[in-house]
Formats: structure tokens, C-alpha cells, sequence
């Protein structure tokens, strides 16, 4: 496969800038339980690949599944460069590499029978369910996928890489007099379908949850000092200022880049955040992007300041910075754009009970249904969320969906607290039509002020 | 097809579907207000369904070299497989929608880029400063689906995709606008489109306050595609099944306002996810879903329908998570095509001038993180103006609405605009058709 590359490489390269050839198979077996029948039992096998090439700073992009076409393809690519290409070529120089990247698992989800996959998973499902009485449901899924990757470039990298990337979610649905509410347990990550196993206690928590949102009120809306649990506080980070800090959608835009500008103060000085590649077993473990470019740990934040950003070579070479490793494709169907790893709020200092003091009246928001930005306003969704009435938690509460705005938001951040971990769930990142794409996030809990909660 | 049927059988399945889907993409982005880049997609792929023993096993393929492995795969995991109590689908009468535009196919490059320019340059006419981007997505897509039940048929179908928008920043304040126009057919050339750009720049250019409280809110039809989402889930049949929609065991009850109806329309000429027949070889239609605040029915797959002893919709299709984008990996599934909402007797610029103060949303960010299955949705407003007796005054930020469909549509219609408008989402949602709805008392919260 390397040589066909190669060979490609060589013989397409004259004609433009730039070129590069991908080509990657993918393995995945999944399950899927609704309530107590299987939904969802398969297996599947995508080959495919592409060719993209830089013309004059016009890119072309042909994607495939069949390999024996691979000449005509390089040829669409390179036309289309061509036929846009009106300026100058510009990427970032980076070292050529010439790597094989095997896998180093601990327990191997190849090497799991899809029966006891369906087992472990089958074990969850039915513990939910005999819970009986107002659960009346449940979603169970889990999926792995092992990948190999193949990858030339013109300036003479190539890379062979090997991944994993597993996920799953238990989801308890409780049901009554037309209400309905859910709270899942979910796991994922790269290298280890261990994290799969051992959940039991998590899913008796996630029903008495769900049920508890049954008898709940809805938040009262309105703005409140909030304290996010460290899984919603890594939602919170990826959408308040990961996508943000995109090198994509800065590097052409000179009213976004005066003002992002390196130096500007984001946060007060205990507020430090990076993006990273390098955590091995998070979803977000990468160690080549999809450009052959080396990960690395990328702060974002450091005391509370603009400090770095995350790069493809195109929009890092444009920007006059490094690049970060942070190009990648969902699959071969796409081009690479600038995308996050596992991103990260530091440990701070606080302990969870002195974030707790002094709050008059606030909501605990614990763990996440998901989160969207538009760049300067963001939202994010709280699955669990418990008032904080005179420095103590009170009642249970729903439907808490937050929304800050990103030049305001972050400075309101007046605790981090000191119990910092990462969270991994099935899930993953949107952008661009690129969806899910494979990341994780981290935090310890994180107190923030006049944050605003909608609701009636 | 044939083929991977008869290897199938050859391993013990007693029944066979094969789904077959090819496709080429072309698209042409704009950046920053210049061309950026083309590409082209090409996609072959098979899904293979096979009953063994009365289990149901799936394998999926973008490697067609290897049909044995395909076959072998799906005959191995129906061991784990659910009971097959649906059959696959039969022979059938086919509708004919108009699904292919040869002027789609037949569009060169060359003039996507000049659409996409002209768009351009009518917003830079409006303000030099506005950060544009465009694209325009063309796919041609031939699907087929053969059984062992006797179904045997191809369509092919042209979509095509058109967005333009912008974002203008002054100081720290972002604004963003877009429009976007996506179906089988050709679009008018997309200058009302770059019109509506332009007009919501200048009504966003100015912020206002409003107050937290409950408030008069008209959605527009694109806000409408938003809410509605918590409705995809309450009339789907997969959730009826599961008595988790709230909608279970409602048929023939009067659900909501009398003046809302609502159709799931698979055979709307034009309509972006039209089709002669689903992904599992049922012949799409146009379901009645509410009718005069009635409801009527749930869109269906094969084996809901046969679960609920109700008619498959042809809603069975095989799509990747969330969005209208066909995924031959995907098991097939009750999925919504285009809904259609029917207008109602009030022209939509008497509903706005009616309007003594309150607010005009047209986009909500955050719905799909609702728990939309209680009909629940709670979202920042990315874009909405203030309304001041009957006038737009300024942009509303850092705004949350929120509120619950089933009341919303049962208690609070004021009024349903006569105007129908076709929306959508590039990449999500292909085309819906909805009126502009005016609503009391929904909640709305800011910074106090």
C-alpha cells in the first residue's frame, strides 16, 4: 500500500504545490438495545480514501472507495486546484516523517467476541430495566472501531497508523403521566475496551436520576452563580472557547484577528486551558493529524491570556505560527479542517466545599446533554442539575441549559476547583458537516457567576 | 444484488435485502469571500439485511471486491440478532416525484462559482466588512433496494445545496447571517436568498434589551424547523412503540390548536428527501401527521409499523446520526423526510405589526441538547430582534427561550402566518415547509 502511494506521489506531484494521498479502512461493530429488544447488531467495513492537492493556494479534494482509480482521482484533485488556485500556496514547513504507528492496547476490542460485547452490554441493559415501574426504557449502544491509515505526502512523509476508538452509553428512561426524562452513564476511549466493564453502580445512580427528574421541577430561568461538575466543565471549555480558537476560522478574518490576538485577556490569572494529543487512552489521543503533523500539548490560556491556537499547516504557514497537530477528517469523505483533541481546563485550587460557601442562591449542574457555539455566544446543557440554596445543595431540579458569551463568560470564573479529570463518552464533535468526530474533555469543577439559565 | 442475495442463501438465510447506494458529491466553497477549494466525493457502498433462523443480522461495505465477506458478516451477526417479525418489503405500486433535474447534473463548475460570487458581491455592496462565506453542493445519488421478497427497483436523484452568509464583527459583537436553499431542483438563481442575507445584517446591527418574563414570540419558519425538531421524536413510531412519546395512545385525540396541520411529506416534488421509495424498498407518501390539531398518524419503518399493526410511511431510511445525509452503515429507522406545516389566515407582516412588544426568533442554538422526547426545548437565540409596537427594534442577545411543544402548540397560538416558507440547514436538515407562528406567554430569560 506504501508503494502504491508513493508511486502516485511521484508521478502526480509535478503538477502542483502540493499533494497528499489517504487511504484508511475502518472495522466497526456495534449494538444498540432499545428497551429489551436489540435495535441494532451489525458489523461494518468502509475502505476508502483520497487525494487532495494545493494549487496557488486553491485546494482539490477527490474522495473514493475503489483504488484502482487512484490516477484519475490524483487527476480530479489536481484539476480542481488548479481551476481555483489564484494566489500563493501556503503551509507551515514541518519535518517530513516516515513512521509506522502500531497499536499499544490494554484490552483489545478485536479480541472481544462481538458475544460477549453484546453480553456486557446486554448485563447493563437488563439491570436498568428491572428496575421496573416508571423506567419503562432504555437506550444501551456501544461501538468500536479499529482503524488503519495510510498516508503520503509530496515533501516525502509517510505514515502508517493504527487506531482504536470505542464508545457506549446506558440511557434509563423513566416515563409517567405523558413525562418523560432520561440521564445516561456513558465511557469510551482508545485504547482499552475495559473501560466498558464495571459500570453496574453507575447505572442504578443514572435510574434513581432519570426517576428523580420526573418528580423535579424545571429550573426557574434566570441568572444564577453556577458550580459545573468537571464533565460539564469540559462541555463548557470545547464550546466557550475551543471552537473559538480554531486557527480556521481566524487565519483569513482580520476583524476576528484583532480580536483574538495573542496576549488578550480571556479569564483572570488562574484560568489556564490546552488542547492535547498526547493523553493516551482519551479519545482525543491522536499522534499524527491528518496532515502527518506531530501532536502536541497546545495551551490555549495561560493566566487567563490568549496564548496559542490550534493549527492546520495551511492556517498556522498564513498566521505566521506553529503548527499544533490539530488537522483531522472524520473519515477519507473529507478534507482535514482544524478540529480539537482532548481539551482541558488546568486543576486549580478550590475544594468542592468551599465553592459551595457563600453562594446565596445557585444551581449545581452536573454532567452534559451536549453544547453549541456560534463563536461569540455559546450554549451548553446540564443532564443533572440540583439548586444551591445558603452554601448547601438542595433540591433536585431539570431542563438547566446555560448560555454564556465568550467575552464575558470566562472572566466570570471566579473558582477552579483541585479534583481535575478527563470524561470520554460515545459521542463527538460537529463542525463543518464533520460529524461526530472522535474527542474528549477534562476539568475539575468550576464555579462561574451571572451565568444564565433559560427556563419558565 | 442479485448476486450477494443468492451467497447469502447459500449460507442459510432464509430472507435477504440488499440496499445499494452510489453517489457523487461535487462541491465549491467560498472562505473569507473568495473560491477555496473543490472537491468531488465518490461513494459505492452495500448494506445487506438477512433473516437466519428468525434472526435479523446487518453487514455494511464500501468494499465491494469482497461480496462473500459481506454476506458472511451479516449471516454471522444475525446469531445476536433481534427476532424478525417484519417481513422485507414487496413488490409494489412506485410514486413518481420529481427527484432529477438535469439542469442539476448538468451544472458546471464554472457557474456555481459565479452564483456564489454574485452572492458575495451583493453583500460586500451592503458592507465591505462582512466575513462571507458560500457553498454549493451538488450530489447524484442512485439508490436501489432488492429482497428476497420480490422487491426489485433504482431511482436516481439530483440534490442540490446552496448556502450564503456572513459574519460581521464590530468591536466584540458578532453578528451572523445566512440563507440556504437545498432540494432535487435547481433554485431560482438564489437572490432572495442573498436579500434576506442583507436585510437580516441591517436588522441585527443594533442590539436591544428586553426583559426576562413570559413574552409574545413569533417564530419565524426557520426558528419553526428548530422547534419542531421535539416533535420528530413524539410522532415517531420507533417511541410510540416504546411508550415513551407523550403522543402514545393518542390517535384520533384532539392534541393541539385546531389550526395546526401537519404532513410528512416523502413525495413533495423538489422536496430535498423525496423519493419513489425508502430505504428499505416501501414507496414513500404524504402522511398525515395532525390534522385541524387532530392527530392522525407517526411515521413508520417496517418493523414499527408492523409492531404498532399500523401502515409503513416509508419513513424507513438509512441516515447518519442527526443529520439528512444517507449512511450506508445505519440501520434503517423511522426518519423524517420534509415535513409541511399549513398556513393559516393572517398575512405574516399583520402578525409582526400586531405585536406590542415581544420578540421575532428565527434561529435557536442548542435545541438538539434539549430532552426533546418530553417536548422540552431550551436554546440561546442566536438570532432575534426585539419587536416594539409592531416595529424591529434591534437585536437580542445572550437570550435564552425556552418552552414545551405540546403546550406551546395546544394553549399559546395566537396566530399562523398565510406565508409557507421551504427552510433548511445545510448538511442537517434538506427541506421542510413551515408558516411563521406567533405565540403568548413563551418564557424568555436574560441577564437581569
Amino acid at each position: 500500500m506504501k508503494q502504491r502511494l508513493e508511486e502516485a506521489i511521484r508521478k502526480h506531484r509535478g503538477r502542483c504545490d502540493y499533494l497528499e494521498v489517504h487511504v484508511e479502512e475502518t472495522a466497526e461493530s456495534r449494538v444498540q438495545f432499545n428497551g429489551p429488544r436489540i435495535a441494532d447488531i451489525g458489523r461494518k467495513l468502509d475502505f476508502g480514501g483520497n487525494v487532495r492537492a494545493l494549487h496557488k493556494g486553491g485546494w482539490g479534494f477527490a474522495s473514493f472507495n475503489s483504488l484502482d482509480r487512484l490516477d484519475e482521482f490524483a487527476g480530479h484533485a489536481i484539476e480542481q486546484a488548479r481551476l481555483v488556485g489564484r494566489e500563493k500556496s501556503v503551509l507551515a514547513p514541518v519535518e517530513p516523517v516516515r513512521a509506522d504507528v502500531l497499536l499499544d492496547l490494554r484490552e483489545d476490542p478485536r479480541a472481544v467476541p462481538l458475544e460477549e460485547k453484546v453480553a456486557v452490554l446486554k448485563a447493563y441493559n437488563d439491570r436498568a430495566l428491572a428496575k421496573g415501574g416508571r423506567i419503562v426504557s432504555t437506550v444501551t449502544r456501544y461501538f468500536d472501531r479499529a482503524r488503519r491509515f495510510w498516508y503520503a505526502n509530496s515533501e516525502g512523509s509517510l505514515l502508517y497508523q493504527e487506531r482504536v476508538d470505542l464508545g457506549g452509553a446506558v440511557t434509563p428512561v423513566a416515563s409517567a403521566g405523558g413525562d418523560t426524562q432520561m440521564y445516561s452513564v456513558s465511557f469510551g476511549g482508545s485504547d482499552d475496551f475495559g473501560v466498558a466493564r464495571g459500570r453496574e453502580k453507575e447505572v442504578d445512580e443514572a435510574c434513581a436520576i432519570a426517576l428523580g427528574k420526573l418528580d423535579a421541577p424545571k429550573v426557574k430561568g434566570g441568572e444564577y452563580t453556577v458550580i459545573l461538575d468537571p464533565i460539564l466543565a469540559g462541555t463548557f471549555i470545547h464550546e466557550a472557547f475551543g471552537h473559538l480558537s480554531e486557527g480556521d476560522n481566524v487565519y483569513e478574518d482580520k476583524n476576528l484577528q484583532e480580536v483574538m490576538t495573542l496576549g488578550r485577556e480571556f479569564g483572570g490569572p488562574a484560568l489556564n486551558v490546552y488542547d492535547t494529543g498526547l493523553d493516551k487512552g482519551e479519545r482525543g489521543y491522536l499522534v499524527y493529524d491528518d496532515e502527518g503533523v506531530p501532536t502536541e500539548k497546545t495551551y490555549l490560556i495561560r493566566g487567563g491570556k490568549l496564548v496559542g491556537r490550534l493549527h492546520s499547516r495551511e492556517t498556522a504557514g498564513k498566521m505566521g505560527e506553529r503548527p499544533t497537530g490539530n488537522a483531522r477528517q472524520i473519515d477519507y469523505r473529507f478534507p482535514p479542517i482544524c478540529r480539537m483533541r482532548n481539551t482541558c481546563i488546568e486543576n486549580g485550587d478550590a475544594p468542592f466545599a468551599r465553592m459551595l460557601e457563600g453562594v446565596g442562591l445557585g444551581v449545581y449542574c452536573v454532567s452534559a446533554q451536549g453544547g453549541q457555539t456560534n463563536g461569540e455566544m455559546f450554549t451548553f446543557s446540564a443532564a443533572n442539575a440540583i439548586m444551591i440554596r445558603d452554601g448547601r445543595l438542595a433540591e433536585q431540579v431539570r431542563d438547566a441549559t446555560l448560555t454564556g458569551n465568550v467575552f464575558v463568560t470566562l472572566k466570570n470564573i471566579d473558582m477552579i476547583g483541585n479534583d481535575f479529570e478527563t470524561h470520554n463518552g460515545p459521542g463527538g464533535c460537529g463542525k463543518g458537516g464533520q460529524f461526530p468526530l472522535q474527542t474528549s474533555h477534562g476539568a475539575p469543577h468550576v464555579r462561574i457567576r451571572n451565568v444564565v439559565i433559560g427556563g419558565e | 444484488m442479485r448476486e450477494i442475495i443468492e451467497r447469502a442463501a447459500g449460507k442459510g438465510a432464509e430472507r435477504c435485502e440488499v440496499f445499494h447506494l452510489t453517489s457523487l458529491r461535487t462541491q465549491v466553497d467560498f472562505e473569507t469571500g473568495r473560491l477555496k477549494g473543490v472537491s468531488r466525493t465518490e461513494e459505492n457502498g452495500v448494506a445487506v439485511r438477512v433473516v437466519k433462523n428468525g434472526r435479523i443480522g446487518l453487514a455494511t461495505s464500501t468494499r465491494l471486491d469482497d461480496l462473500d465477506r459481506i454476506a458472511e458478516d451479516a449471516v454471522a451477526t444475525s446469531a445476536f440478532g433481534e427476532k424478525a417479525e417484519h417481513g422485507f418489503a414487496g413488490a409494489a405500486q412506485l410514486p413518481s416525484p420529481k427527484v432529477v433535474d438535469r439542469r442539476v447534473e448538468d451544472l458546471p463548475i464554472d457557474a456555481m462559482i459565479a452564483r456564489m460570487a454574485e452572492g458575495v458581491a451583493r453583500i460586500h455592496d451592503y458592507e465591505k466588512k462582512v466575513n462571507c462565506e458560500a457553498t454549493t453542493r451538488r450530489d447524484v445519488q442512485e439508490i436501489s433496494v432488492a429482497t428476497s421478497d420480490g422487491f426489485d427497483s433504482s431511482f436516481r436523484r439530483t440534490q442540490y445545496q446552496f448556502y450564503v452568509g456572513g459574519r460581521l464583527i464590530e468591536g466584540t459583537n458578532m453578528l451572523d447571517a445566512g440563507g440556504y436553499y437545498g432540494g432535487t431542483a435547481l433554485d431560482d438563481g438564489g437572490n432572495a436568498i442573498v436579500d434576506q442575507v442583507i436585510e437580516d445584517l441591517r436588522n441585527g446591527r443594533r442590539n436591544a434589551a428586553v426583559e426576562g418574563g413570559p413574552t409574545a414570540v413569533l417564530f419565524t419558519p426557520r426558528a419553526m424547523a428548530d422547534v419542531m425538531m421535539t416533535l420528530y421524536s413524539g410522532l415517531n413510531g420507533s417511541l410510540v412503540e416504546r411508550k415513551v412519546s407523550p403522543l402514545t395512545g393518542r390517535l384520533g385525540q384532539t392534541v393541539f390548536d385546531e389550526r395546526v396541520t401537519i404532513h410528512d411529506d416523502g413525495v413533495a416534488d423538489t422536496g430535498f428527501s423525496s423519493a419513489p421509495f425508502d430505504d428499505e424498498g416501501v414507496p414513500m407518501q404524504r402522511t398525515p401527521l395532525v390534522v385541524g390539531g387532530v392527530l392522525k398518524g407517526f411515521i413508520t419503518d417496517l418493523r414499527t409499523a408492523t409492531k404498532l399493526g399500523l401502515p409503513a410511511t416509508g419513513n424507513g431510511l438509512r441516515l447518519r446520526r442527526l443529520v439528512q445525509s444517507k449512511d450506508i452503515g445505519a440501520v434503517p429507522q423511522p426518519e423524517v423526510t420534509g415535513w409541511d406545516m399549513a398556513g393559516g389566515d393572517t398575512p405574516h407582516a399583520q402578525l409582526l405589526a400586531g405585536m406590542k412588544s415581544g420578540v421575532v426568533v428565527d434561529s435557536i442554538m442548542g435545541i438538539m441538547m434539549s430532552n426533546l422526547l418530553a417536548g422540552d426545548f431550551s436554546g440561546n437565540v442566536a438570532y432575534g430582534l426585539k419587536v416594539e409596537n409592531g416595529r424591529v427594534a434591534g437585536r437580542v442577545k445572550d437570550t435564552m427561550v425556552a418552552g414545551n411543544i405540546y403546550r406551546l402548540l395546544k394553549d399559546n397560538v395566537v396566530g399562523i402566518s398565510r406565508e409557507v416558507e421551504r427552510v433548511g440547514l445545510m448538511g442537517f436538515i434538506g427541506s421542510h415547509r413551515y408558516p411563521y407562528v406567533l405565540m403568548r406567554d413563551v418564557s424568555i430569560s436574560t441577564k437581569s
